[in-house]
């Protein structure tokens, strides 16, 4: 799966790294670093929680790859985006 | 309360009988719930004009939803933050740094400051933070079953850490606890008084750091510069302001309303107290329900936001408390829901001013949670008592006697 990161909308939340230490790296500032991030097998699911997680709507799951992934994994529940 | 006349570009009906300063629960309240209190404004349409919605009486537009108030708060070309909150106490007209700064000039002061708030610097404060928040609370104990959280921790404790960020002594607690009281909560005498008292305090630490400097926050900024220049006087006095103004009671009123929330509901208390490595995820739901700010913004232009005609100079309020109460973006959004995930809350806002603090506020409150309910056995209020809430611009929580006799 390939995380696509939108930088000009990372605020420094921090949230993605909380989640997931190993796949997001903050800069000094506390923001993440630039380009896309691919993750390895076994993390999708921890990426997908921090994809979620970010307040700006910052990171998005590159759907071209997210097909390639079982979706049921990551259904949203009820009456989130 | 006083009716502003509603302006000529507003539809009577966008208009509400709403306010965070005089609705219902948000005037000090004995056991009052002023965050649940607002929710009540995801009943009517998304987007309404309040005719008296900021500590000065002015009329603002509310945005209720999340995913609208994201957008204001992204587009700062049409949302400005240069409104001179702080200062038009004093009749004056100079920013807070970087709050009421709009980019690109917001940008150059915000870097300057991020590397001293970012999570590894956090980080590295921890166990100092830890070590306040055990102290604390072993003194507590020490003297009895029974204590204002709010008196006797949550302010020594966070003010504390607070200080030792900016330098200053602790002696000066009660002081500048008391000047953000006054400022935040008081009336139209005590907010100028507190005010001018605040800007002296910081042009004398300023004046004192460039004649002998030390290691503190307000040395660093004497001595910075931005756009390979020093710093004007203003823009000293405009960040130092700030930083002691964002740091004295935000993060003391969140430990409050969550040890309240605590204390009347005795099983998530159990729930965090048997298994703490829950207080991390925890604590964002406590800080999605019982953020304590609203933000606001002036629109630079006209414009038709989300059917709402907004025209140039309008006040536009973007308060976190409804915002993280929005069905649209969470799910059941005022049951309190301590295993949430996705959680996306508004607490430290949206866009460029995302809090700086927010790394910090954060491992305050886990950790003054994880000490406080590792050290104590079952609180509840103390019975007789009752904590006073109050909304306005700044949520807070005046008292909370806790007993766990
Ligand atoms: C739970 C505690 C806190 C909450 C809920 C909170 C919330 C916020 C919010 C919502 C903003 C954005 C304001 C806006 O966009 O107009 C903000 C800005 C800010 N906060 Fe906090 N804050 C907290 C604690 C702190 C602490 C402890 C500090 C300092 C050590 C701090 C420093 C700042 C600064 C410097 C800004 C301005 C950032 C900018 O304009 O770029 N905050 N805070
Ligand atoms: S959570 Fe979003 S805004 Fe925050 S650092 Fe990660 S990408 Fe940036």
């Amino acid at each position: 799966m390939r995380i696509i990161v939108h930088n000009a909308k990372c605020q420094g939340h921090a949230r993605c790294s909380a989640q997931a230490p190993s796949i997001f790296t903050l800069d000094d500032e506390g923001y993440v670093l630039r380009g896309d991030i691919n993750v390895a097998q076994g993390d999708e699911l921890l990426a997908s929680r921090a994809v979620r997680s970010c307040p700006e709507r910052a990171l998005e799951v590159d759907s071209s790859s997210a097909a390639r992934f079982d979706p049921a994994a990551i259904q949203p529940k009820a009456g989130e985006a | 309360m006083a009716i502003n006349p509603v302006p000529d570009h507003v539809p009577p009906e966008m208009v509400r009988d709403f306010s965070l300063f005089t609705s219902p629960g948000m005037p000090p309240t004995p056991n009052g719930d002023p965050h649940a209190a607002v929710a009540c404004a995801h009943d009517g349409p998304p987007i309404f004009y309040s005719p008296y919605n900021t500590q000065d009486g002015r009329g603002t537009w509310v945005i209720t939803r999340a995913a609208d108030q994201r957008k204001v708060l992204q587009d700062t070309e049409t949302f400005s933050s240069h409104r001179s909150i702080f200062s038009s106490v004093l009749g004056e007209t100079w920013p807070t740094i970087p709050l009421e700064l709009d980019p690109p000039a917001h940008g150059a002061f915000r870097s300057l400051l991020s590397p001293l708030l970012s999570p590894k610097r956090v980080t590295a404060l921890e166990p100092a933070v830890r070590e306040r928040a055990i102290t604390l609370i072993d003194g507590i104990t020490a003297s009895g079953t029974s204590c204002d959280v709010m008196k006797d921790f949550a302010f020594p404790f966070t003010v504390g850490i607070f200080l030792r960020f900016l330098g200053l002594p602790d002696q000066g607690l009660d002081t500048f606890v008391g000047w953000a009281k006054d400022l935040l909560h008081g009336n139209d005498v005590e907010r100028p008084v507190a005010a001018r008292k605040i800007v002296a305090f910081i042009d004398e630490l300023a004046n004192n750091r460039r004649k002998d400097p030390v290691d503190d926050l307000m040395t660093f900024i004497v001595q910075a510069q931005v756009e390979g220049r020093r710093l004007t006087d203003d823009e000293i006095r405009g960040i130092g302001v700030l930083v002691f103004v964002a740091g004295l009671d935000t993060v003391a009123a969140a430990i409050g309303f969550d040890l309240a929330y605590l204390a009347r509901n005795i099983k998530d208390q159990e729930l965090l107290r048997s298994e703490p490595d829950r207080i991390v995820l925890a604590t964002e739901e406590l800080l999605r329900a019982y953020p304590p700010i609203q933000l606001i913004r002036v629109a630079t232009k006209d414009i038709d936001f989300e059917g709402a005609p907004i025209r140039k100079g309008d006040y536009v309020s973007c308060a976190t408390m409804i915002a993280n109460r929005d069905p649209e973006e969470f799910e059941s959004p005022n049951t309190v829901d301590l295993a949430r995930e996705h959680n996306r809350h508004a607490a430290f806002g949206y866009g460029p001013h995302r809090c700086l603090g927010s790394h910090l506020a954060r491992r305050e409150i886990v950790i003054g949670l994880e000490e406080w309910l590792a050290r104590l056995p079952t609180f509840r209020i103390k019975e007789g008592t009752a904590p006073i809430t109050c909304g306005g611009h700044v949520f807070g929580i005046e008292n909370l006697i806790l007993d766990w006799s």
